[in-house]
């Protein structure tokens, strides 16, 4: 096999306070492949967004990468450092952030915004810049680039501001994009709009995109494979048709249950009791165990590692044997 | 519309904003006032112990409906019956008090909708002492319990402050403070697009069981279809503060009829991932300051024509369902 694009190693994320450190994102492993769209969901404080901020080196202080790997084409730049780091960050790896509004500084003009980004990585002169960053404006389906690129930002609607900071992750020319949770501000209409702008561009330029949000029917419309995290642990990680059709861990299956489908009669919403547990207070073992309808004595003590179970990989006790 | 089993009628509402300058500003840079008509011309009608929903997108106009169906926003024209007294003609203090206790309303962010600095217990009870319900302290407390356990709480909850809590218990405790004054009316603004998708379950099955359990109308807001899919039995879809098209649910997801309501379900995201082809809507909602003449989304409608540029869409009846659109009046849409 070909050395993936981006290979992340046993990450752990934590966050030291006065009573310990807190384990945000606990031992978390996978890869993605050279074009591919990885999503990763999750409910509120499973640790997703984090991981993304880990990978491009943008946690918030105190979080720190305890321990782990991260290898970008091969190349260890978990340990980087800030100057290296930042010339990464751009340039092979973009981000989008979920509120274009606060992506965007207000006070400079959209040009001067993409202009910058533009020359801090590569050699061009304002004026080839400029260029290019209209080229840019049109792809993301700006109406009247020319034009539109001497306008601020708050001249702008929320679907039109997210098309340009995709024109500022995609700038660089990055072999991977991280978009943490890209639609999540923006209308429904819009969403689908920028879904399939994302796809079309990551399609076209092959761009990998690990996609981090909350709602499974985006991931649904655009990933390639999913990873579904719960309270700092990937839970399952497959093909995304795979997993949507027939999730294997009782997290993602109560999950899957409980979105209300557009196509389906009223049926009464599958039920997870409980919530997601506190990062002071994960449960011994499988820390999905006290919600857990399948749970037995071996998952109240041992945590269960990933292991592949037909094209995914479950890191659950019901699994374990089954097919290796 | 008349309609016998009625609990609330919504007729010709109607709600604009000054959104103007200060008079200053105006007399400097010689502008004019500026109003956003947040609701425009709406009818509808509720009935006993069924769900309502509307829906829409950002700036629709869909929580200004709620905020003026409870009362909490007095409409610029236009009337709302509950069971068909007219609630400005209510002069007698006494007599709204007996109606405003059957209405009763749960809000969008469970954080910003409790008083941190109060426990539990006395916000549950406000409503019991705010209409006198209960005899005395002890039966106050007791029924304050009884509440919590309804909403899947522990009784003794009541003494914690809402800090306390998660999201989806904060949302419960909410509904707890909802039912208190056991309303038969309840008007639900986006209850769970705070929440997470499992905690969101549970919430929906909730206010599910609570209907049938007290025999609960709901007027049910959301800008999520799966969501209001799985809640409502009739569901009215806003657009730029109008009803573009009012349907039961079963018929308006099995047959949309109005532009507007086949591209809100096309881009509602497939789980089933049956591979369906999306159609590609362009553009965003107007600013609601400077509406579209004519049909507000003609803009953005793949069918528009002259007429649509130039003339509102009159609501039309047609089949227990009420749509605003040229296009299915002249026959051209099916």
């Amino acid at each position: 096999m070909s050395t993936p694009l981006l290979s992340v190693r046993d990450l752990v994320v934590e966050f030291p306070t006065r009573h310990g450190a807190l384990t945000a994102v606990d031992r978390i492993s996978f890869d993605i492949a050279a074009g591919e769209v990885l999503g990763v969901v999750g409910e509120s404080g499973a640790g997703k967004s984090l991981t993304g901020a880990a990978i491009i080196g943008l946690l918030e202080p105190p979080g720190r990468i305890a321990s782990g790997e991260v290898y970008l084409q091969g190349q260890r730049i978990d340990q980087l450092p800030a100057s290296e780091m930042r010339s990464i960050r751009g340039k092979r790896i973009g981000m989008i952030f979920q509120d274009p509004l606060t992506s965007l500084n207000p006070l400079y003009r959209i040009g001067q915004q993409l202009v910058e980004t533009i020359q801090t990585h590569s050699a061009l002169r304002t004026a080839q810049a400029r260029e290019r960053a209209i080229e840019l404006l049109s792809e993301v389906g700006i109406p009247a680039p020319e034009t539109r690129i001497d306008a601020y930002p708050h001249q702008f609607s929320g679907g039109m501001r997210q098309r340009v900071v995709i024109a500022l992750a995609l700038a660089g020319e990055p072999s991977l994009v991280i978009a943490d949770e890209p639609t999540t501000a923006l209308d429904v209409s819009v969403q689908a709009q920028i879904i399939a702008l994302l796809k079309r561009l990551c399609r076209d330029h092959g761009t990998a995109v690990m996609l981090i949000t909350h709602d499974m029917g985006v991931i649904a419309e655009a990933a390639d494979r999913v990873a579904v995290m719960y309270a700092g642990r990937i839970a399952e990680i497959g093909p995304v048709r795979d997993v949507v059709k027939a999730p294997k861990h009782p997290y993602t299956v109560g999950l899957m249950g409980s979105i209300p489908s557009i196509d389906s009669e009223h049926t009464r919403l599958v039920q997870i009791p409980g919530a997601m547990p506190r990062l002071t207070a994960i449960p011994q073992g499988c820390s999905f165990n006290p919600r857990c309808t399948d749970v037995f004595e071996k998952c109240r003590h041992q945590e269960p590692q990933p292991r592949t179970v037909g094209t995914a990989d479950v890191a659950c006790w019901l699994y374990d044997g089954a097919t290796k | 519309m008349t309609d016998t089993q009625a609990l609330v009628a919504v007729s010709e509402l109607s709600r604009t904003f000054d959104v103007s300058k200060p008079w200053l500003n105006r007399i400097i840079e010689r502008e004019t006032k500026k109003y956003l008509r947040a609701v425009d011309d709406l009818s509808f009608v509720i009935r006993k112990g069924e769900t309502f929903a509307l829906v829409g997108e950002s700036g629709s106009g869909k929580s200004t409906v709620a905020k003026i169906v409870v009362g909490l926003l007095p409409p610029t024209t236009g009337h709302i019956l509950i069971e068909g007294v007219d609630l400005a003609d209510v002069s007698r203090v006494a007599e709204l008090r007996k109606i405003r206790r059957r209405i009763q309303m749960i809000f969008q962010d469970p954080f910003a909708s409790l008083n941190p600095r109060w426990r539990v217990q006395k916000i549950v009870a406000e409503p019991i002492r705010a209409f006198g319900l209960e005899a005395d302290d002890a039966a106050t407390t007791r029924r304050v319990g009884e509440l919590l356990s309804v909403v899947g709480l522990d009784p003794r909850d009541g003494f914690k402050f809402p800090h306390e809590f998660s999201g989806g218990q904060r949302q419960r405790i909410c509904i707890a403070r909802a039912l208190a004054s056991k309303p038969d009316f309840i008007v639900c603004d986006e209850p769970t697009s705070a929440l997470d998708v499992s905690v969101q379950a549970q919430i929906l099955n909730l206010m599910k069981d609570l209907q049938d359990e007290f025999g609960l109308t709901y007027l049910f807001i959301s800008h999520d279809l799966s969501v209001v899919r799985h809640m409502a039995n009739r569901i009215g879809v806003m657009y730029l503060g109008r009803v573009v098209e009012i349907a039961e649910a079963k018929m308006l997801f099995k047959a949309p009829k109005h532009p507007y309501t086949r591209m809100l379900l096309d881009a509602v995201p497939d789980l089933e991932m049956t591979g369906r082809a999306h159609q590609q809507i362009e553009g965003e909602v107007p600013n609601p300051i400077s509406p579209p003449a004519g049909c507000t989304f003609h803009p953005r409608c793949p069918f528009a024509n002259e007429r649509c540029r130039t003339e509102i869409p009159a609501a039309i009846e047609r089949a227990d369902s009420l749509i605003a659109c040229h296009g299915v009046e002249e026959g051209r849409l099916d």
